[in-house]
């Protein structure tokens, strides 16, 4: 009912995938929309883009997600795409060292291309190869902490923490819109909202009091 | 697929290359990244701009795959499709399962079909055209008489 009109979701949310070559940024999106693992994946040519429509605490929201190239040649044209991302995804390898020592860089980027309010969860992809493991949990988590970041080690092959990674980021960007510290007035926010037709008003309140009407049918 | 560049990034790019240029050696990667922007733009002359000089970059390296797409896609958005198409062959020669490549040849292909077809629709319309034209002048001259 309350889903009715011209789209079947109340916001959408910009995200961006970030991190080395090769670290599985491709696989990882693709697990999140297709739920498939997708072996032997060319390196991506540019950016690539993918949605899928999630919902959080009863709000539909349509994840927007540019799966940007890893190649160094990329990163001066890949950085046009952080403006107005509301989530960045960061992505390393847990068993290459060298994707994880690269972090401090591509979280220089984010930071600097983003707003402040911009969620960034940081991801030890490839955790299914715990033998071949270069970069320990603990040490990432301490990383983690240390620059304010959410953080997981998952597998985009097992499809482990795949899902996680991407709500918990949405959860993250919805819970910051609620407490006002997300402005979804200011430009590049990465966030927007699309108010359903037959209801007078687009803030925040009356979508959450139609979404309670909605649970208590 | 919504892809904003904004006015800045241009610039930037076009400033770094301007500069380069001046110098006498233009960096593989900074002529790419103007390309890019350009390739980007909604004017048509920026775009074969673009084209022009990613094609300037694609004769060596292992890097080719990459000018290869954007040249087809600028083409493509010059509405020149057999270009156009004649580069996602070739980047399809060097990775056949290229999900981007793939992709970008079926938008072509698909686009140059709806043209076939708008093309048909339009000698359609025009041969109505004509046939209405050709019963007034009849109905006209049959009143004469």
């Amino acid at each position: 009912m309350a889903a009715t009109g011209p789209y079947n979701y109340s916001y959408i949310f910009k995200y961006i995938i970030i991190g080395d070559m090769g670290v599985g940024k491709s696989c990882l999106l693709h697990q999140f929309t297709e739920k498939k693992f997708m072996a032997d994946c060319p390196h991506t040519i540019g950016v690539e883009f993918g949605t899928r429509i999630i919902e959080v605490s009863g709000q539909k929201i349509k994840l927007q997600i540019w799966d940007t190239a890893g190649q160094e040649r990329f990163r001066a044209v890949t950085r046009s795409y952080y403006r107005g991302a509301a989530g960045a995804l960061m992505v390393y390898d847990i068993t290459r060292r060298s994707t994880y020592n690269h972090l401090s860089s591509w979280l220089t980027d984010a930071r600097n291309l983003t707003n402040p309010n911009t969620v960034i969860f940081l991801i030890g992809n490839k955790s299914d190869l715990d033998a071949q493991r270069d970069v320990t949990y603990e040490e990432a988590k301490q990383f983690a902490e240390e620059n304010g970041l959410l953080y997981c080690e998952a597998s985009a092959k097992t499809g482990e923490n795949v899902e996680d990674a991407f709500l918990d980021t949405a959860k993250k960007i919805y819970q910051n819109i609620q407490d006002g510290s997300l402005d979804l007035n200011a430009a590049e926010s990465g966030v927007q909202h699309k108010p359903l037709t037959g209801r007078p008003s687009n803030s925040l309140h009356t979508d959450q009091q139609a979404n309670q009407d909605k649970c208590a049918c | 697929m919504e892809e904003t560049i904004s006015k800045e990034d241009v610039k930037r790019f076009e400033e770094q290359y301007n500069a380069e240029l001046e110098k006498g050696t233009v960096s593989s990667d900074t002529q790419f990244s103007y390309a890019w922007c350009l390739i980007r733009s909604d004017n048509k002359n920026d775009i074969l701009k673009g084209v022009l000089l990613l094609q300037g970059l694609c004769h060596s390296g292992a890097d080719q795959r990459d000018y290869l797409y954007f040249i087809a896609e600028g083409y493509y958005k010059l509405n020149e499709y057999k270009s156009a198409l004649r580069y996602t062959n070739r980047l399809l020669q060097i990775e056949p399962q290229n999900q981007q490549g793939v992709e970008l040849q079926e938008k072509i292909t698909g686009q140059m079909k709806k043209d076939g077809l708008i093309g048909l629709g339009i000698l359609g319309g025009t041969a109505l055209l004509f046939g209405g034209a050709a019963a007034l002048v009849g109905l006209a001259f049959a009143g004469r008489k």
